[in-house]
């Protein structure tokens, strides 16, 4: 039998490279194929080549539009109308244009990856649009707070929609947890930084939703966000968003941040469990000020150990820097070869096959994972050291006694959403 | 009163300051990033000199079917009537039966042109990507069946999952206005 | 009352969300099972169609099947995508419902009795947990360094300043050590006999294959006391003239490897079954589907299995097994020999010899060099190479430089080795898949050219400094047959790809092709005039070498797998039963005599003088008279 086949491969076969041979004596300079072009006696003409376009360049330009004039609207809505309302519908509009209509990509939260990539690879291109998604909510929350957040994001949209039983959290759960996009942060641009990967767009929660397809796990990590933030007020805002924290920090010092009361507060207390997300601080009591002099020393403390957790939170990083790099693919197609890994479930990986069809050199390929691990190295120390810097300023900062004479919005942590308005008796 | 007040606005003195160092800061990250900057809107490319047709782009890409298609460059289509992208290798007989088609969707369309040419043309509807067809045609044929991102359907993801599992690293960002590339054409 | 309506609906749309997600996560787990590319039952069903090709049942249900398959998929793709319609719709009306029962609630201030805790107290619990946040993430990265460190940046960084461990380890000082070690071995293994008669009759054979064992111990005494000093002693062989090489049979196919023998009155007719003309039979211990090389009066093979490595030296004129060399404990060397298939083995390249020192390379890409006695002169291992079927390309040697084709899926090089310490001279990557085709070296007029073949490239280089001379791309598939030379042209071909003709000059061109026959094992011959090919399914033709024109066909019932020798104007091809034809190399079949041996050949004869070596199965023959 298998002579029986061959034989007829062959001459299957033949007929190809017969006709091979034919063309490539033929005087058809301008392409070498193996079977000419035919010219048609019927007067047969050829369909075009299907090449449907892309999105117009100028609709990029028309979606930062949207996003200024959104973001102008809100923060309009926040802090001059005071309307929960109107940031309400504001953020169905977030949701269906930058959610559903252009299926939430790209948003400010992944475009700090890009931003990243450029800054490290002057090879990457990073388009103006972007910039603008990464830049403008930052300007924009640099004067008036986190109004970004309130209604122009769609992934906080849509959260902020199904936190309908929010519980608010106690507040060590809120702070400690709170640190955790700073980790996250610090990774998205480690592996943005070393070209590795875009976790935070690998890991968005909600994209699938808003594609309305996507694999399995990632529409599962959505609905369960979703399902979370029933009870739990937009966890991935305030214990994911690595954008969040670079908001966070522009909004301590916004020049106009919303208030919880149109004029001055009564300390009525009506407020005080209104924020979903556990914003609002209490006033502290003048008469604490007693114990003085043991925060002080608490103080002196904690910043003498500031550098030792950098050092520490450093060590940790740059000892974490293999298991960190093994998500790069130079590297994990180099640890393969060398381990000398012939098979993966009985199939050579694609990756080994193609690399050696590529005749790239194994050495070539070894020196740059070495590189690649190395930039982990250093990357490790520094991703470890702010996060124990951050660590340790927070601890600091925890010392730290502020008095407050009324109730007010955390401005690094509230989101705008206004919820606290309405139950504001105060009026203007 | 008075105190407060002064301890009031030097914090805001503060604040300003910082605000517009950060701003300062973002401006100046902003400009050296759009110095890099290519300008207008990027989109995702396969490189067909680089493609193995290793069938990831059927099965990576998050839209379902994948916004990679088979697509047919006719200017180098030879109008073969055993077309290796379209039968099965070893096919005898030359027909459009469903044990001949290599096309696990039947997403070719075989038609006759006039002795001994026939017209493959690709349903978009019903390619998945899995390049089975395109593996064919390089392989016993011109080459004229190229994988290609079709734009109509790529939601230009911030990162490509198909690029992220491609093997040869044949995905890239290219300008918008140069979205195909065909090997060989 | 309107409350309740709203609160029902809110019921109503959650529990609707949740049918509707299970429906479509049912279907999504369907569409993954029902994924069209991956049916291999319509491919299986399709494979017994194309056997016979007269089922119509089969074809019926293979259509049938194929349309349920599509029809599945389209299907389930389409309900999972109304199934996420479906679900967002729901999605939204529970918002809705929701926003309204919510809203409509008055605020309720809540105001608590109890003072709240303090603000010192909160502040200093809160440190605690951060504290504690910063201590599990500290551990975390602990244990997890723990866990999977590896080194691997060091490692990666020894490993790309190139050189595989194993060569750092072996320069020439230590493979004097390699000596020494092995010298041990060698006594134990070397049976070395005292000369026999000539066996005519295989049971004689047998018998004298048993006797060595006892005999032996006294000339190992004497070999031993000869080889600690000898590493030294092996003095650059002063370079052995061309004529004595072409005197005896030093590599695979012959001097250069290209396929021709230079002797005279060979035998034409014998009988393996009766001992007609059989001169003697000697039992092979290991099996390996290498072929003999010959250099004076000794033969030289190979045989290897997964466990053991062993290189043979049997005497040429009684047929005697001189001594066996172990070839263990070489640096580098796997722990496990490499998979291979049974078809091609552990010992499948042919050993070459330079007359000084005899070479041999093994599956695990061990590469020995002994003397004629059987001491290991030198020992590496090249890096194991990764070839699904196992390493087959044979070895050569030009003047001081044995010449390795390595063409693996994990590295593809021709490499020159000092004959002398192992060392490599040069080494040139190649763009190539993995080849089994052996290296072809021959003087193409105005040099030496060593040319490989490969997918998809016929190469050439310069024996000296491993420079690419020209290379061609026309070859593709699983590489096996060599190429052949003569008169300027270089023939190539592979089965599924093409016979190529390749004229050289200022430039390689292709002077003709072909693709009706095509070998996949055995490589051609060919003389100024004709190009002989052999294929494994029994047919061999011949072709006008410069026109590519067909003079003739010839059918047998037995593939081949055995190579053509060309000696005169006769050329000798064993076919898989092990019978040798024997025709005349001329435009005109002519076959002189079929002389069959009684044993499956599948390696290629080397050539004596007035005599034929061949390795069957088990055996190996001398043929003579």
């Amino acid at each position: 039998m298998s002579r029986h086949v061959k034989q007829r491969i062959v001459s299957w076969m033949a007929l190809g490279c017969l006709l091979a041979v034919l063309c490539s004596f033929g005087m058809d300079a301008s392409a070498q194929q193996r079977f000419p072009k035919p010219e048609f006696e019927n007067g047969h003409t050829q369909p075009p080549t299907f090449t449907p376009a892309p999105r117009a360049d100028f609709m990029e330009v028309v979606d930062v539009f949207v996003l200024i004039l959104s973001l102008s609207v809100v923060t309009w809505l926040v802090l001059n109308k005071r309307s929960r309302k109107g940031v309400f519908w504001a953020s169905i509009f977030s949701i269906f244009y930058f959610g559903f209509y252009r299926e939430g990509c790209v948003c400010s939260v992944g475009s700090l990856q890009n931003v990243t990539l450029a800054l490290f690879h002057t090879g990457y291109q990073i388009p103006y649009t972007v910039i603008a998604f990464f830049v403008i909510p930052l300007i924009y929350t640099l004067f008036f707070g986190r109004t970004f957040c309130a209604a122009v994001c769609p992934l906080g949209a849509i959260q902020d929609l199904v936190a309908l039983k929010p519980y608010s959290l106690k507040s060590w759960v809120e702070k400690t947890l709170g640190l955790f996009p700073v980790v996250y942060l610090g990774l998205a641009i480690l592996y943005a930084a070393t070209a590795t990967d875009f976790v935070i767009c690998r890991y968005d929660p909600f994209i699938g939703i808003y594609r309305m397809e996507g694999s399995f796990n990632m529409l599962v990590l959505g609905a369960a966000f979703l399902l979370a933030g029933v009870f739990i007020a937009r966890p991935y805002c305030r214990f994911f968003c690595p954008y969040g924290v670079l908001l966070n920090l522009a909004s301590r010092v916004s020049r106009r941040h919303m208030t919880i009361t149109p004029s001055t507060c009564i300390q009525c207390k009506l407020c005080e469990h209104s924020c979903p997300y556990g914003a609002i601080e209490k006033p502290v009591p003048a008469h604490t000020k007693e114990k003085r002099s043991g925060l002080v020393n608490n103080a002196i403390f904690l910043s003498l150990i500031i550098p030792v957790l950098i050092l520490i939170g450093g060590y940790a990083g740059s000892l974490l820097h293999e298991s960190l790099a093994k998500v790069n693919p130079t590297v994990r197609l180099a640890e393969q070869l060398l381990n000398e890994v012939e098979t993966v479930d009985g199939i050579i990986p694609l990756e080994i096959e193609a690399f050696r069809s590529s005749g790239q050199s194994l050495e070539s390929l070894y020196a740059e994972a070495a590189g690649i691990i190395q930039q982990f190295y250093i990357g490790g120390w520094i991703l470890g050291g702010i996060v124990g810097l951050i660590f340790g300023i927070t601890l600091a900062r925890l010392t730290i006694y502020r008095y407050r004479k009324d109730y007010e919005p955390n401005k690094g942590r509230c989101l705008s959403c206004t919820r606290c308005m309405d139950f504001c008796p105060v009026e203007e | 009163m008075e105190a407060e007040e002064k301890k009031y606005n030097r914090r805001e003195f503060v604040n300003t300051g910082i605000r517009f160092s950060i701003a300062l800061g973002l401006g100046g990250v902003a400009a050296l990033v759009a110095k890099r900057s290519a300008g207008g809107e990027l989109v995702w490319q396969l490189d067909p000199s680089k493609c193995i047709q290793c069938g990831r782009c059927a099965t990576s890409c998050v839209s379902s079917p994948s916004a990679v298609k088979c697509i047919h460059v006719y200017d180098m289509c030879g109008y073969c009537d055993l077309c290796g992208g379209y039968f099965r290798p070893g096919t005898k007989d030359l027909t459009t039966a469903a044990e001949n088609q290599l096309c696990p969707t039947a997403a070719i369309k075989r038609s006759y042109i006039e002795e001994p040419f026939f017209e493959y043309s690709i349903d978009e509807d019903l390619c998945i990507g899995c390049g089975k067809c395109v593996k064919g045609c390089g392989a016993f044929g011109n080459g004229s069946l190229q994988l290609q991102v079709s734009h109509n359907i790529c939601l230009n993801c911030n990162e490509c999952a198909i690029a992220r599992d491609c093997p040869t690293d044949a995905f890239s960002r290219v300008s918008s206005d140069k979205a195909y590339s065909f090997k060989g054409f | 009352m309107k409350m309740d309506l709203w609160k029902g609906i809110a019921i109503l749309a959650a529990v609707f969300m949740l049918l509707v997600s299970l429906l479509t996560i049912v279907n999504y787990l369907q569409i993954q099972r029902a994924d069209p590319i991956h049916t291999e039952t319509i491919n299986l069903l399709v494979d017994r169609l194309n056997q016979n090709p007269q089922d119509v049942s089969l074809r019926d249900q293979i259509r049938e099947l194929d349309l349920l398959v599509r029809k599945a998929y389209f299907t389930n793709q389409w309900q999972v995508r109304t199934g996420a319609y479906l679900l967002l719709i729901s999605l939204a009306v529970f918002i809705i419902a929701m926003q309204i029962v919510e809203g409509r609630k008055k605020p309720q201030p809540e105001l608590e009795t109890e003072e709240t805790e303090g603000f010192l107290s909160i502040q200093k619990n809160t440190r605690r947990w951060v504290a504690v946040g910063g201590g599990v993430l500290v551990t975390t990265a602990l244990l997890l360094t723990y866990l999977t460190h590896s080194e691997l940046e060091n490692r990666f960084e020894l490993a790309a300043q190139g050189k595989p461990e194993v060569e750092k380890q072996l320069p020439a000082k230590d493979s004097v050590v390699v000596v020494q070690n092995k010298q041990a071995d060698v006594s134990k293994q070397a049976e070395v006999v005292p000369v026999p008669e000539v066996l005519p009759n295989v049971e004689e054979s047998k018998e004298v294959e048993k006797k060595p064992v006892e005999v032996q111990p006294k000339q190992i005494a004497e070999n031993e006391k000869i080889e600690p000093e000898s590493p030294k002693k092996t003095e650059p062989s002063k370079t052995i003239s061309e004529q004595t090489l072409k005197n005896n049979f030093p590599s695979f196919r012959g001097y250069g490897g290209n396929g021709v023998s230079f002797k005279e009155n060979l035998p034409l007719h014998w009988d393996g079954p009766s001992g007609e003309n059989v001169l003697w039979k000697t039992e092979i211990p290991l099996h390996g589907y290498n072929s003999p090389i010959v250099w004076e009066d000794k033969v030289f093979l190979t045989g290897a299995n997964d466990e053991r490595q062993e290189v043979y030296c049997f005497n040429g004129n009684t047929g005697v097994l001189v001594w066996t060399a172990v070839i263990d404990n070489i640096p580098g060397s796997p722990a496990v020999s490499p998979e291979v298939t049974p078809d091609t083995g552990h010992a499948a390249p042919t050993m070459c010899t330079d007359g000084t020192h005899v070479y041999a390379i093994f599956s695990t890409g061990d590469v020995v060099a002994l003397d004629m006695s059987g001491s290991i002169v030198w020992a590496r291992n090249l890096g194991v190479p990764r070839n699904h079927y196992g390493h087959s390309s044979s070895l050569l040697t030009y003047e001081d430089k044995l010449l390795i084709q390595y063409d693996h899926s994990n590295e593809a090089k021709v490499m020159a080795l000092n004959t002398q310490t192992g060392e490599t001279l040069w080494s040139t990557a190649r763009k190539v898949k993995v080849s089994w085709a052996s290296p072809v070296l021959v003087n193409t007029g105005s040099q030496m050219e060593l040319i490989l073949n490969a997918d998809p490239l016929v190469a050439s280089y310069n024996p000296e400094t491993g420079e690419e001379l020209w290379q061609l791309k026309c070859m593709m598939g699983e590489v096996g047959p060599s190429v052949v030379y003569a008169d300027g042209v270089v023939f190539a071909m592979n089965e599924y790809a093409s016979l190529v003709a390749i004229q050289l000059g200022e430039q390689a061109t292709i002077l003709w092709e072909d693709d009706e026959f095509l070998s996949d094992v055995p490589s051609p011959v060919a003389t100024d005039q004709y190009l002989f090919v052999a294929t494994s399914y029994g047919v061999l033709v011949c072709y006008d070498a410069k026109t590519g024109e067909k003079y003739w066909e010839q059918e047998y019932d037995d593939g081949f797998y055995s190579s053509m020798m060309m000696n005169g104007d006769h050329i000798y091809l064993i076919d898989k039963r092990g019978i040798t034809h024997i025709f005349k190399a001329s435009n005109v079949f002519e076959e002189i005599a079929a002389s069959p041996l009684g044993e499956a050949v599948y390696t290629t004869p080397a050539m004596g003088d007035k005599s034929i070596y061949i390795r069957a199965e088990k055996h190996l023959y001398r043929i003579g008279m």
